[in-house]
């Protein structure tokens, strides 16, 4: 069977043959511009042609990225994205599978979903466009906003400590866990080309701000003065033990990098239906039969 | 023949129904059995209401021809369930202390009283009170003929895996049954008459098994849903099956991912489904409004049970076929499909694929408790004869600039899937034009509204989706869907062996609401009666949407739970006959 890290064709793609000319909605200097670019190259990088990528993505201002690909897309309900995807996935195993959204999407209306699709390690790639305020509805509270941001919905200041997207999937036993920033470029394309070819789930997390509502300290030309590389720190991201403790230092350090890349990832959910089906496809009876199974004493 | 059983929780009633039904099955006879529980997971009271027939039986309904208690109580506990009449044989445990002249019954004197010392017959000759139940089996095998080879050989066949003495105690529980029988004969002879000889055996399973084998059948590669009573049996079907055929399947941890799920598989090219009650289906729908305007098919199934909210989980109504034909935001259309029978739901769900292929919508199934888990004989189908619609995917020249959502003159586009060379689309819950591209132009969303309308159009003339039966002229008319057709199915009968002009319209395309079909069928009608299991009477009022009805047009609507009996209709059909 094919595995996402074999170019099934010999022709090589270049980003501009990822990118739709479908002009995005987003303001300008918006971060998800970056998560679009990098996504492309990622996806050059990789090999696949745009007809074999699926990219799925819920409701908010990151979750258009899909139309700004040539890839299929499809741009679902708010905070479903993972559960269509993982039909798609399960329905066509060879398909490249990417999912996206925001902190709205992934970690409030769509946070049920997460503990699951970890447990069963989809093969899967879900960037969440982390900007810690919702754009779309214009400037109300996310579910990572910090406490005592004023927002449209708090305006006199939030009365809820946010949620942590790297130590909660990192709780649910996530086996590639990275975060990363459009204030860096390379190091961003790279994470999302490593999250493809990891075998199973795998979670970035970009801190992608919003222009319009985000913060003076959110923007990308702030993020570029307190970016701390994991790499560059000699962060070994096989530590578990270690990747948690960076993980709890989310909203006060921003770190970059895969944070943690299980040496040795659990089956995902499409290995265990491929054996399955192998062994127990012998007992088929033909489609035209199947009624035989109400023969009484069958 | 309509025989009730009922005894507390461990005495093996439904297991002695179902060796009943079973042999009835392999005997070419035809039978449907229900089941009832008290509301504890174990223990507490069970039953089972048993119909049998040389015929298709209609409708488990009815009063009791044979009624069995192994104890007073919990027989009592079932109430309008199992109702005893003038001409009901009863038949009950003697250990109870009860004289048969003092039986609990509110004054009814039933036909004949048996008091049988049933426990003491199976520790007698098996050695355990166990067999309590096969010493019921071998009773009614006695007193009413229904097939004792066929029994045996299943009693056999059930405990042979506990070894040759345990079989053998059972034979002669069986046995002892049918001795005591014969040894008291009945007043009047009250035997099922034998089935032809040469008779093929007949299947036997439920709805819920039924539309997971028509389903697999149909092509559905794969399932996705969450588990919820009555419908939950669906997805167990599948779990054993659907490996084998090279599909998948996920237990989704929610209603909301299991239909997403679905949503995705069916995006991804592959037939899908999913299945879920009351509860479930609120929580659906707003995946059922993006399968809509992403013109995305996958068949879902409501279990219908007693609402709103938890309702009555164990109980069948009928009271979702609002939430079927409009939930979900929007001018957001949907096929909706209900079966008669557990046999029809073999075909409903065919249809339902074909439906959610060709129109590529998504089609609900608006199955009930009673057709879900009731056990009915069905005779066997021929299924090559059924045809299998796929999408309609776009040619090589239609992938050349192609438009998903073409405005063509049906309202159906050609359809890609993801791996399709040219056929890449994104496909979206937001408005979009004819390339799927998003669109907030008021023209563009009126004329794919329009389209995704239109291509519905051609289910107006469906009349092979609904049953006429009786006399085509008649001035006095039923409707009914669903299981409740089953009662006015046999209502209708029972008119027309009195003598009365009178006919019947059995909707199984429920919506959209196919109006030439129903002015023809009015046309003669004077008087009519919708008859259905809820509190509003459903399909009256949303087939009145659509098309006036003659103003003696009425509803004979209960709540569910209270099962429609064939009588009531009878009555009703003579009174406007007189």
């Amino acid at each position: 069977m094919m595995t996402n890290t074999e170019p099934i064709s010999t022709c090589q793609f270049q980003a501009g043959d990822f990118k739709s000319d479908l002009k995005p909605i987003w303001c300008p200097g918006c971060g998800d511009y970056g998560v679009v670019t990098a996504i492309t190259r990622a996806l050059a990088a990789i090999g696949r042609p745009p007809h074999e990528v699926a990219f799925i993505s819920g409701i908010g201002c990151s979750s258009r990225i899909p139309g700004y690909t040539t890839t299929y897309g499809f741009n679902t309900v708010h905070g479903r994205s993972l559960p269509i995807a993982q039909g798609i996935k399960l329905a066509n195993p060879d398909l490249l599978v990417l999912v996206a959204g925001g902190d709205g999407d992934g970690f409030s209306i769509g946070g049920g979903h997460v503990a699951h699709v970890i447990r069963r390690n989809m093969d899967l790639t879900y960037i969440v466009m982390d900007n810690q305020i919702y754009g779309l509805t214009k400037g109300q509270l996310s579910p990572t906003s910090k406490r005592g941001r004023k927002t449209a919905t708090s305006s006199f200041g939030s009365l809820e400590d946010p949620v942590n997207p790297l130590l909660y999937v990192m709780g649910y036993g996530a086996s590639f866990v990275a975060q990363g920033s459009p204030a860096d470029m390379p190091g961003l394309a790279h994470l999302i080309e490593e999250g493809i070819r990891f075998p199973g789930f795998a979670f970035i997390n970009v801190q992608s701000p919003c222009v319009t509502y985000g913060e003076e300290e959110e923007q990308l030309k702030a993020q570029k003065a307190r970016i701390q590389s994991l790499a560059a720190i000699g962060h070994d991201p096989a530590d578990r033990a270690l990747a948690t403790e960076r993980a709890r230092e989310y909203g006060t350090k921003l770190y970059t990098g895969i944070l943690y890349r299980n040496p040795k990832p659990p089956p995902t959910y499409g290995q265990g239906v491929t054996e399955r089906q192998q062994a127990l496809k012998k007992q088929a009876v033909a489609c035209l039969d199947i009624l035989k199974r109400f023969v009484p004493g069958h | 023949m309509i025989i009730g059983i009922a005894g507390a929780g461990g005495d093996g009633v439904i297991s002695a129904g179902e060796s009943i039904i079973t042999a009835a099955a392999l005997e070419g006879c035809h039978g449907i059995m229900t089941k009832s529980f008290g509301s504890q997971i174990r223990g507490g009271e069970a039953s089972c209401r048993l119909r049998l027939a040389t015929r298709q039986v209609l409708t488990p309904n009815g009063p009791l021809d044979v009624a069995v208690a192994l104890d007073w109580e919990d027989f009592r506990r079932f109430g309008g369930e199992l109702p005893v009449e003038s001409s009901t044989i009863m038949i009950y445990e003697s250990n109870t202390g009860v004289a048969p002249d003092k039986l609990p019954l509110d004054g009814v004197a039933p036909a004949e009283v048996f008091s049988v010392p049933i426990t003491d017959m199976a520790l007698k000759h098996a050695g355990t009170d166990k067999a309590k139940n096969i010493v019921v089996t071998g009773l009614l095998a006695g007193w009413f003929g229904i097939g004792r080879e066929s029994m045996l050989a299943g009693i056999r066949k059930k405990f042979a895996r506990k070894g040759a003495e345990v079989v053998e105690g059972n034979a002669r529980a069986f046995q002892a049954g049918l001795e005591f029988a014969e040894a008291h004969p009945l007043r009047e002879n009250r035997k099922l008459l034998a089935p032809q000889a040469g008779r093929q055996a007949n299947l036997l399973t439920d709805g819920n098994d039924m539309c997971a084998a028509a389903a697999i059948f149909a092509g559905c590669t794969f399932f996705s849903g969450y588990p919820i009573t009555p419908s939950t049996e669906i997805m167990q079907f599948f779990d054993r099956e659907i490996w084998k055929y090279g599909g998948s399947l996920l237990q989704a941890e929610d209603e909301i991912a299991g239909i997403g799920a679905v949503v995705g598989a069916s995006f991804a090219g592959k037939k899908a489904m999913t299945a879920t009650s009351g509860p479930g289906m609120s929580l659906k729908t707003e995946m059922l409004g993006l399968a809509s305007i992403a013109e995305l098919p996958l068949v879902c199934v409501n279990v219908q049970r007693g609402g709103p909210s938890t309702g009555m989980p164990t109980k069948a109504e009928q009271a979702d076929l609002f939430q079927a034909a409009f939930s979900s935001h929007g001018d957001c259309p949907r096929p909706v499909l209900a079966p008669i029978s557990v046999g029809d739901m073999f075909g409903i769900t065919v249809e339902a694929f074909n439906l959610a292929e060709y129109y590529q919508t998504p089609v609900i199934i608006l199955s009930d408790q009673e057709i879900s888990q009731r056990k009915e004989t069905v005779e066997p189908i021929d299924t090559s004869a059924f045809k299998l619609i796929e999408r309609r995917r776009p040619t090589k020249a239609e992938m050349v600039k192609y438009a998903r959502f073409k405005l063509t003159e049906s309202g159906i586009s050609p359809i890609s899937q993801p791996g399709m060379v040219g056929g890449n689309y994104l496909a979206a819950g937001i408005e979009h034009n004819e390339l799927g591209r998003p669109t907030a132009s008021g023209e563009m969303h009126a004329r794919m509204n329009e389209k995704r309308f239109r291509k519905f159009s051609p289910l107006q003339n469906r009349r092979d989706l609904f049953l006429v039966e009786g006399d085509l002229d008649a001035t006095v008319a039923l409707v009914s869907w669903g299981s409740v057709a089953g009662v006015a199915r046999e209502a209708l009968q029972l008119a027309r062996a009195e003598g009365l002009r009178v006919k019947l319209l059995v909707p199984k395309l429920l919506y959209p609401v196919a109006e030439p079909v129903y002015r023809d069928f009015f046309a003669s009608v004077k008087r009519g009666l919708f008859i259905e299991q809820s509190f509003q009477g459903q399909l009256y009022r949303l087939a009145r949407m659509y098309v006036d009805f003659p103003p003696g047009v009425k509803t004979m609507a209960k709540s569910g739970s209270n099962p429609i009996q064939p009588a009531e209709v009878l009555a009703w059909l003579r009174k406007e006959n007189s």
